[in-house]
């Protein structure tokens, strides 16, 4: 986990771990990349990293379809750690659209963000 | 109530009293009529396999309602290992029966109600989940077979259901009461119908807000009054009243025994009632119902390949024929072809995954080739059967002759092989390979969890071609192709400036 102080300043680091990408129905990197970018305008400055090994705040994982291949792995390496699982045209238990997710994604980011934070306090 | 055995099944259809008819007559008993039985025995094998400890591993299942062990047959897929095991019980007793065993439309049925039921209380705060959850506890309990009834009769293709000149040519809501809906309308080719325990009912086609009282599920006891079953014609269906050789397969018949069934002003309790208006759900319904039902027939029908393969090579042998290059080579053929099919159930099972519900489903675009596959494929390895066994096979004695005292004898001679076979075996062989690969159940194959366009509609929906354009463009240099300049260390324009700078001024060792 992250300094709490870094959360109060609105800083955030999200661990990235993406599946292998055989034959994704969405496009990954772009979903991660504008993810960044709605969050910033938002005023949540996020660090994303793919680095194992680096402290994070949260996981989000990143599924080409629904498969998941990567999701019972990195749920049981990530345990305990908040976690969003984009899974194709799925997040967590919810099926979105490609063109949802980003939103989709920054409306869920920003309420685990702010639990962090309250929890914090 | 534990699991039954195959025995038990039978006997619990005593219990019901379904109004059934065949060739214009109503029948009483279906239990003890020889015309039946081959269908009861298939579907009794899908019980009596569960109580071998051979088989146990793949025919059981623990409970996810109560953790005892169930049949699988009555099992919401809880996981890839389920969807897995699901398709290698098919080929199980596609292998056991040479035939259809009919109870998968109700495990199928029973799975898709699970999943849409829970998606659309989500979006409407009703309450079908936890309604279907007690009903499915029933089901286990009990160790119900209910028959999945979707097809409706439809009538009129090009017509809505509600603007149909027959209303009842689709099943629908004619009344709702405070304790429960009325319902009418005709179901048909329903698989196992005349001996299942319970009728499950699932919406045919996607719906639209006219169609609101045609957009229904719901289960209700086989001999709920006001339903008719009318069993269906099969080939050669008449000739297990003639004996027992001509039939093929006499112990468990041929196809599944289907029935169009009736419900005239049929009650049906809210209890059971699952869907009842929510047209915006019959789509996923019907998809998610036809994407388990479709991967199915790559391990049934592969495991009625084995049959047939094990039948046309026996025959080519008792002919004297096993050796020779034409004949390994048809069964090489029609090996790899049921292989083939094998290969894309597993496929869409193993890439299954965890719907909303908690449910496992299918990989859609995946068990949709597999069905496509089969609708092909099944001729093309029944064909080879043919070839195999030879004209015989459309030409043999009946059983009565073959029995007659005056040239049975004869007739035994002229159909011998290889010397040391017997020639009533060779005939039993050419029987089971025609019931197979001559009767109905080509067009079965063909027709059975939907016709080759709806697995084409449903493949191209999900074809992801826009994504497919994408790459294309990418490895023609229509698009931006990041990997490609990390490869090159430079923007992908650079790159081919500086290419073509060093062909014109011959800076390279080929020119």
């Amino acid at each position: 986990m992250a300094s709490p102080s870094r959360l109060f300043r609105g800083m955030l680091t999200i661990g990235i771990r993406y599946c292998g990408g055989c034959n994704p129905q969405i496009d990954r990197s772009r979903i991660v990349r504008e993810v960044k970018e709605a969050l910033k305008k938002r005023g949540l400055e996020v660090d994303l990293t793919t680095l194992r090994e680096r402290p994070v705040d949260m996981i989000l994982l990143v599924s080409g379809c629904r498969h998941a291949c990567l999701e019972s792995k990195n749920i049981e390496a990530d345990c305990g750690q908040p976690l969003i699982s984009i899974k194709g045209e799925m997040v967590d238990a919810q099926y979105v659209e490609e063109v949802e997710i980003v939103e989709f994604l920054v409306q869920r980011i920003r309420s685990l963000f702010e639990e962090a934070v309250e929890k914090h306090k | 109530m534990a699991m039954m055995t195959g025995r038990e099944y039978l006997e619990s259809l005593r219990v019901l009293k379904p109004e059934v008819y065949f060739l214009g007559q109503r029948i009483k008993n279906i239990v003890d009529e020889p015309m039946f039985q081959p269908h009861l025995h298939a579907a009794a094998m899908t019980y009596e396999l569960a109580h071998h400890p051979e088989y146990e591993e793949i025919m059981t299942a623990p409970s996810h309602l109560t953790r005892e062990k169930i049949n699988r047959f009555t099992h919401v897929h809880q996981n890839i290992d389920d969807l897995v095991k699901k398709v290698r019980m098919m080929r199980l007793l596609g292998q056991k029966t040479g035939t259809c065993f009919q109870r998968c439309v109700g495990l199928d049925g029973l799975n898709a109600i699970y999943v849409t039921t829970y998606a659309m209380d989500q979006k409407h705060g009703t309450h079908y989940h936890e309604r279907f959850r007690k009903y499915l506890l029933e089901v286990q309990k009990n160790d119900w077979m209910p028959a999945g009834a979707m097809t409706d009769a439809r009538g009129d293709r090009s017509l809505r259901p509600s603007k149909q000149k027959h209303p009842d040519v689709y099943l629908h809501i004619r009344e709702r009461l405070k304790d429960g809906i009325i319902v009418s309308g005709t179901k048909a080719h329903i698989t196992g119908a005349i001996n299942s325990h319970e009728i499950i009912t699932m919406p045919t086609r996607t719906m639209s807000e006219e169609d609101r009282d045609y957009s229904l599920s719901f289960a209700i006891p086989a001999d709920t009054k006001g339903v008719t079953l009318i069993f269906s014609r099969q080939t050669n269906d008449t000739r297990r009243l003639d004996g027992v050789l001509d039939a093929g397969n006499p112990k468990y018949g041929i196809v599944g025994g289907e029935a169009i069934i009736i419900f005239q002003d049929v009650f049906v309790p809210w209890e059971r009632v699952f869907m009842a208006g929510e047209y915006d759900f019959t789509t996923e319904f019907v998809e998610t119902f036809a994407g388990y039902h479709r991967s199915n027939y790559g391990g049934c029908k592969v495991g009625l390949a084995d049959v047939v393969i094990g039948a046309s090579n026996w025959i080519a042998e008792a002919h004297g024929i096993g050796n020779a290059s034409h004949i390994v080579d048809k069964l090489t053929e029609m090996i790899a072809m049921a292989e083939t099919c094998w290969s894309c159930t597993l496929a869409c099972s193993y890439e299954g995954y965890r719907t909303p519900s908690g449910a496992y489903h299918i990989h859609p675009l995946l068990a949709n080739v597999t069905k496509l596959n089969i609708t092909r494929m099944v001729y093309e390895w029944m064909r080879l059967g043919q070839d195999i066994a030879g004209g015989k096979i459309i030409t043999l004695p009946s059983e009565k002759d073959l029995d007659s005292p005056g040239w049975g004898k004869m007739l035994e001679e002229c159909l011998s092989g290889k010397d040391g076979v017997s020639p009533r075996d060779i005939v039993k062989m050419l029987r089971l390979i025609e019931n197979m690969s001559v009767g109905a159940g080509l067009p079965e194959a063909m027709h059975g969890a939907g016709s080759p366009a709806a697995q084409k509609i449903m493949i191209a929906r999900r074809s992801g071609v826009e994504k497919k354009m994408e790459l294309a463009q990418t490895v023609a240099g229509l698009r931006k192709d990041p990997i490609f300049e990390t490869l090159v260390g430079k923007d992908e324009k650079t790159h081919w400036d500086e290419v073509r700078k060093k062909i014109e001024e011959r800076k390279v060792q080929i020119y």
